[in-house]
């Protein structure tokens, strides 16, 4: 920490202080080592056998330490090695330890060469029973390091202070502005002598606002009632329709998708499907259709589970919600069972904090955060909520896999269903198969040990087992994928409430060996002044986590969804560090706009669509993207909105809009997904992955989003990357995309559709010309571009009869070619 | 701008309609299009080919750039900056670490002299020690942060907090590409965190400047291809007609609008890729090697074929002409497991760059071809855990070779114990002001005007390390 500051570039507002404190050995509820009995029963019974039994490859003093393993003290012991826990008091099948030494996994059987006698494993259990009493102490302490980070001065950083309404600036051009946010830029713009520009036409400014809002561009006839209406609110008409529509929840669905790090597989080493979490892509959609309240809509996502629900339906809702925190990527193929643990924990703090609050706080898991006030402590805070949290993302293990998990339930009826039902037939069938098959696993077992005993290699019996675990792991989860009658149960990804909520441990430098402090449950120290939200103890603290964001306290929910949602409609945020507003990240150019968006935000009631409307509605948004050169040479980024910025499609935008021209796109959401059909399985194994590219004519935010295997699509046009918050997508222009609207086979489906449709609609060639022009780029053909485009047809079919393609042939191909062409154009492309 | 051109030393292509330069002279007598040209240094230079070669600054001494880019932080410690003192005191608390007295790890390789110039370096890269005498390893480099995305955007661009051009962008705005057939920048395999497309961003620079990425992280290299590389149903002949009808659409678009260097990217970047689709499979085309060379780079053995295919291709790329060719590997960050890691990614590596290095040799490429070994940062002397290493952006080392590059050489040093660089001190801009003079260019000299202002690599900062030369 210390070494860096000297050359880091930002100044930092954080004070650090170097202190060494003892560490606390783990607090127990209850000390077994008061109980004189128990110290007497362990050095007695089980000093002399782990001395005996274990010491060779279990203690500092032995000749190795396997498995990371040591028994030489109680801390060693409660910590366990690199599979878990040797000995959780109390609880024997916790109890790693008591698992091997009654043999009961093949994998761990202690000691290897020959199992304690019956009396003395009836010793262990009693030992674990009674809490494990065992006065060894270790006898090195642990120093940990706390770097005091000055919570008092962090909290002068602007994104930390509580927004102010502010005061609308006066402005000299009063007729311009239309909005409070006009106000606002203008006054900028005046300051630095710039001007706005004026409003786009009305075709620009139609076909702008349809793809902010949904995604598609306007029908020919949208465009044409449009351009006819006089009525002055004829834009505002439009705007309201369009917030109406449901395909204003698939884009801006689409948006948090990406900010949710939205993803049906596990990624990683071991990429296995979820198939149920297309549940949460609907629900998302759905709740920016309903404009439920953007603080309910986190609130549902964070602790869904633990809100009251008046019906079935509701509380279905509110689990499906909670998939936000189970949908994210995972090592599943882990062997430490706590270092997954942790890794997952810490991709829910990531994916929460700064998906809602543009902080990363992950960054703490190691060290205090380098740059904002962040100490190691708050991370471990939040750690214990989420380890007090059981995630369910379904999964099978399988060889390879050792992480897999259960699933919830739902409380209604999946009256469409996307998995598999099975006959009682089939049912009974692979219930016999499975009572066969674990018998034969008893077997090879019991012949595994014998030939371990007789000193024999039984690699090859090993292997058997492992293909024949992998069976029966799959045979299970397809039983238990239905219920009595063989229907499909209605699982959704999700999380619950542990049991027994806990506090964490510190943990040096995030490593799992070395567990410090415990600290309590609770919130980043620096986003709230006063007293921290109590957390009850039966409890994990989600509850309140949620509602200690969505306070209006909080200084950083509102304003982070207002940036987001301005930098979907600009391309840019007034911050433009979307998904970090800590010392790293930039400052907002309109820091006063921000506030007045982020505290109207709150008083309407955080609701979406309000906020869009507003937006859409000022002049700043309907302004024209001309170039200005003077404005240009003082403000190149366009940071102070002299005008809208040109911005290039999306790749879903692009997908949908050559669908939409072409006539094919289908406009009804798919039940499920692709994934969903599929089912569980591995990626490139059991699911095939030629699934992804199979061609679909619903609109891209039902496409298939498997981690590290996107379509095509979407990939080549900088699709967020499914494996983190994703505020902002990368806008390239690459050789790559160029050759994908060249030569790639949907692109060509396209074009040979929206010819079709052209050929069938009109006669002329000019009609069709000017037919296909309104429907890819909402206008009519320029004389200039209607003579190129006659040209061409001439040359294109004279060179391809010259091919000796017949006449018909020429003609066909030179209308799918011309139709193609369109889309690949750059006004196709772009949007002004 | 000062970069010395001539506006008609390289003939254009002609795109079999109009020709580029045509269109563009047609459109700057009418509708104002060079009326700008003050505001980008692109449009000044519409009349030429954007791609085209151009003449550096001064001699060059390297015509091109292999970048093995070792993504995660590697260890100097435990591959090119030898420390005897280190391995001494290991176990031994040292002074460093956050809260002082982390014991020292020494490393658990050998370190032998190599070569004849008897450079010290790991037993992990015996086979790249054969080429010792070629190699200028520098043990004093410094970045800003020990942080993977800020250390990874800023060995690419010189810059964390701001979206600015790569390196490779730079080198080909600098010195366009000798085949017009290929892109001149290729990132084999790049990661997708790290600022992923940021690595090989154009920045403000023309889009054209980007680079082009074959290959994803994560993914085998064996079915690596560029994708959509040839038409279905149209002879090359027909798809320039319709790629003229789409560039005339353009052009008609740009001359509306006046200046919009993303309409200008689209329209470079269909000719490249029409081009791309003759050459590119040609290329890539590994079968076409004799089975021996594709034995040397490992392809075929599991532990090396992947980065074997990276070097191999880089060469192919290097040999067809391309300016700017990055591969990589991941998974250099080791935090815990170090020993079994490290030798895991060395063994990955070190065949498939030994005969990287062998083959341009042979084919009298080393000597104008640089070739550069470098991560992020590197490691801390001591342990973190027993088995493992934290990050340490005071002190790591690079090598190079080839091009201009003074081999059998090391530049500058660490302290004893390898934490912080000492002698020589190389920090991030000066690396990237020394590739840019290897290459012919000056790093002062290679600006862009940029909304009223010029925009270099290295900022302000920057010095041409002299010592690394040959």
């Amino acid at each position: 920490m210390i070494q860096f500051t000297k050359n880091a570039q930002v100044s930092l507002a954080i004070v650090l202080v170097c202190a060494v404190f003892p560490a606390i050995t783990q607090a127990e509820e209850t000390d077994p080592n008061a109980d004189a009995e128990g110290i007497a029963f362990f050095e007695k019974k089980i000093r002399p056998v782990l001395v005996e039994q274990c010491f060779k490859c279990h203690s500092e003093e032995g000749d190795k330490i396997k498995g990371g393993l040591l028994l030489d003290n109680r801390d060693a012991i409660l910590r366990g090695g690199n599979s878990g826990h040797a000995v959780v008091p109390g609880n024997l099948q916790e109890s790693l330890l008591f698992t091997a030494i009654t043999y009961a996994d093949e994998d761990y059987e202690m000691p290897p060469k020959r199992k304690l006698p019956e009396a003395v494993i009836a010793d262990f259990e009693k030992w674990i029973l009674m809490g494990a009493p065992d006065p060894r102490k270790a006898d090195k302490v642990m120093p940990i390091t706390s770097l005091t980070i000055d919570i008092e001065a962090g909290r002068e950083h602007w994104a930390y202070q509580a927004p102010k309404m502010p005061d609308l600036p006066e402005v000299k051009q009063t007729e311009w502005p239309s909005s409070k946010i006009d106000r606002f830029v203008l006054a900028e713009l005046e300051e630095k002598g710039l001007q706005p520009s004026a409003e786009a036409d009305k075709m620009t400014l139609l076909r702008r606002v349809y793809f902010d809002l949904a995604g598609l561009p306007p029908t020919i006839e949208e465009v044409r009632g449009f351009l006819k209406d006089e009525d002055p609110k004829a834009y505002e008409k439009v705007v309201d329709r369009l917030l109406e529509s449901e395909h204003f929840g698939e884009r801006w669905g689409r948006h948090w998708l990406d900010v949710a790090r939205y993803a049906e597989s596990s990624g990683k080493e071991a990429n296995l499907t979820y198939p149920f979490a297309w549940r949460y892509r609907d629900y998302v959609i759905d709740s920016f259709n309903a404009d439920k309240p953007y603080d309910e809509f986190l609130t549902e996502q964070i602790a869904g589970d633990l809100l009251h629900s008046d019906s079935p339906e509701e509380r279905a809702e509110n689990l499906i919600a909670t998939g936000f925190l189970a949908m994210g990527p995972k090592s599943l193929n882990e062997g430490n069972l706590r270092q997954f643990t942790m890794d997952q924990v810490d991709e829910q703090i990531d994916t929460v904090t700064q998906a809602v609050l543009a902080t990363t706080v992950a960054c703490a898991r190691c060290h205090d955060h380098k740059f904002d006030p962040i100490p190691t402590k708050d991370y471990y805070s939040l750690a214990g909520i989420f380890l007090s949290t059981d995630t369910y993302y379904g999964t099978v293990n399988s060889l390879g896999v050792r992480r897999g998990s259960d699933l919830m339930v739902l409380p209604v009826k999946d009256k469409n269903p996307t998995a598999p039902s099975y006959t009682l037939g089939e049912i009974i069938d692979m219930e016999y198969q499975l009572y066969q098959q674990t018998e034969r696993q008893k077997e090879l077992q019991s012949q595994a040990r014998e030939m371990q005993r007789a000193g024999d290699d039984p690699g090859n019996i090993r292997l058997q087992l492992l293909a024949l675990n992998s069976r029966i792991s799959d045979l299970q989860s397809k039983i238990a994928s239905v219920d009595d009658e063989g229907q499909p149960r209605p699982f959704v990804m999700g999380v619950m409430d542990k049991l027994t909520p806990a506090d964490a441990n510190v943990l040096v430098r995030g490593d799992i060996d070395q567990p410090t402090d415990q600290v309590p449950r609770g919130f980043v120290q620096v986003l709230y002044t006063g007293e921290a939200p109590a957390i009850p103890d039966n409890q994990s603290g989600r509850l309140e986590l949620a509602q200690w964001i969505t306070d209006d306290a909080n200084p950083l929910t509102a304003r982070v969804m207002v940036n987001r949602v301005w930098h979907y409609l600009f391309g840019k945020g007034l911050v433009t560090s979307v998904d970090n507003f800590g010392t790293t990240g930039q400052a907002p150019s309109h820091p006063e706009l921000l506030d007045y968006l982020a505290l109207r935000f709150q008083k309407e009631g955080w609701s979406i669509k309000t906020l869009i409307r507003e937006i859409v509605l000022s002049s700043t948004y309907r302004q024209s993207s001309d170039f200005d050169k003077e404005a240009f040479l003082a403000d190149a980024d366009n940071a102070l909105l002299w005008r809208m910025s040109p911005r290039r499609l999306d790749a879903e935008s692009l997908r949908d809009a050559m669908l939409a021209a072409s006539g094919k796109l289908d406009t009804q959401p798919p039940h499920g997904s692709v994934v969903a059909s599929a089912g569980n399985g591995l990626v490139g194994r059991t699911i095939d992955e030629s699934i992804v590219e199979k061609e679909k004519d619903y609109r891209s935010v039902y496409l298939p989003v498997i981690r590290d295997l996107l379509p095509e699509s979407l990939d080549v046009f900088d699709f967020a990357d499914p494996g983190m918050v994703s505020g902002t997508r990368e806008i390239t222009n690459v050789p790559s995309q160029a050759l994908y609207m060249m030569n790639n086979p949907f692109v060509i489906s396209q074009a040979d559709a929206l010819a079709k449709r052209i050929v069938a609609e009109k006669e002329k060639p000019i009609d069709r010309i000017t037919l296909a022009y309104a429907l890819t780029m909402s206008r009519m053909p320029t004389e200039g571009e209607m003579k190129t485009t006659l040209a061409y047809f001439k040359r294109f079919i004279a060179a391809a009869e010259a091919e000796g393609k017949d006449l018909d042939a020429a003609r066909d191909l030179a209308v799918s070619a011309f139709c193609q062409a369109l889309y690949g154009s750059a006004e196709f492309r772009y949007l002004n | 701008m000062k970069l010395h051109r001539s506006p008609n030393r390289v003939a254009l292509p002609d795109g079999l309609g109009m020709s580029r330069r045509a269109a563009l002279k047609s459109l700057s007598s009418g509708f104002g299009y060079l009326a700008f040209a003050g505001l980008s240094t692109m449009a000044a230079e519409k009349a030429q080919s954007p791609l085209a070669p151009k003449a550096p600054h001064f001699q060059p001494r390297a015509k091109r750039v292999i970048f093995l880019c070792m993504r995660g932080g590697p260890s100097h410690l435990d591959t090119f900056d030898y420390k005897p003192e280190l391995k001494k005191h290991s176990g031994e608390p040292g002074k460093y670490g956050a809260r002082g007295g982390a014991k020292l790890l020494g490393s658990p390789f050998e370190f032998k002299p190599s070569g004849k110039s008897g450079l010290h370096i790991s037993e992990l890269y015996s086979k790249v020690a054969e080429h010792a005498d070629d190699l200028c390893i520098v043990n004093s480099m410094a970045t800003d942060l020990p942080n993977h995305p800020q250390a990874v955007v800023q060995m690419h661009t010189g810059n964390f907090q701001f979206v600015r051009p790569s390196l490779g962008a730079w080198t080909l705005y600098g010195l366009g590409t000798v085949n017009e057939n290929l892109p001149g920048f290729i990132t084999i395999n790049p990661s997708i965190g790290f600022g992923g497309a940021q690595n090989y961003g154009s920045g403000f620079l023309p889009a054209i400047y980007q680079g082009t990425a074959i290959g994803q992280e994560r993914r085998s290299l064996r079915s690596a291809k560029v994708p959509n590389i040839s038409n279905s149903r149209l002879s090359s002949d027909l798809q320039r007609i319709q790629l003229d009808l789409v560039q005339s659409l353009n052009r008609e678009k740009l001359a509306r609008e006046s200046y919009q260097p993303e309409v200008e990217g689209v329209i470079e970047s269909y000719e490249l890729a029409f081009r791309m689709q003759d050459e590119v499979p040609k290329v890539m085309d590994l079968s076409k090697e004799p089975q021996k060379i594709q034995e040397m780079y490992g392809i075929g053995n599991d532990t090396t074929d992947d980065f074997g295919r990276q070097c191999l291709l880089a060469r192919r790329f290097a040999e067809a002409g391309v300016r700017f060719i990055e591969i990589s590997q991941g998974n250099w960050d080791h935090h815990r497991n170090l020993k079994a890691s490290l030798t895991n990614n060395a063994a990955q590596t070190d065949q498939p760059i030994h005969a990287l290095l062998t083959d341009l040799k042979q084919r009298d490429m080393l000597k104008d071809t640089l070739v550069i070994w470098a991560g992020e940062f590197g490691r801390t002397p001591h342990a973190q855990g027993t088995d493992g290493r934290d990050h340490n952006n005071k002190g790591f080392s690079l090598w190079m070779a080839g091009g201009g590059v003074r081999g059998g050489t090391t530049y500058g040093s660490t302290d004893e114990f390898g934490y912080e660089a000492v002698d020589g001190k190389v920090h991030i801009h000066d690396w990237h002001a020394t590739i840019l003079h290897l290459m012919g260019l000056d790093h002062e000299r290679l600006t862009y005007r940029y909304a009223g202002r010029d925009f270099r690599l290295t900022d302000v900062y920057g010095d041409v390390v002299k010592g690394v030369m040959a």
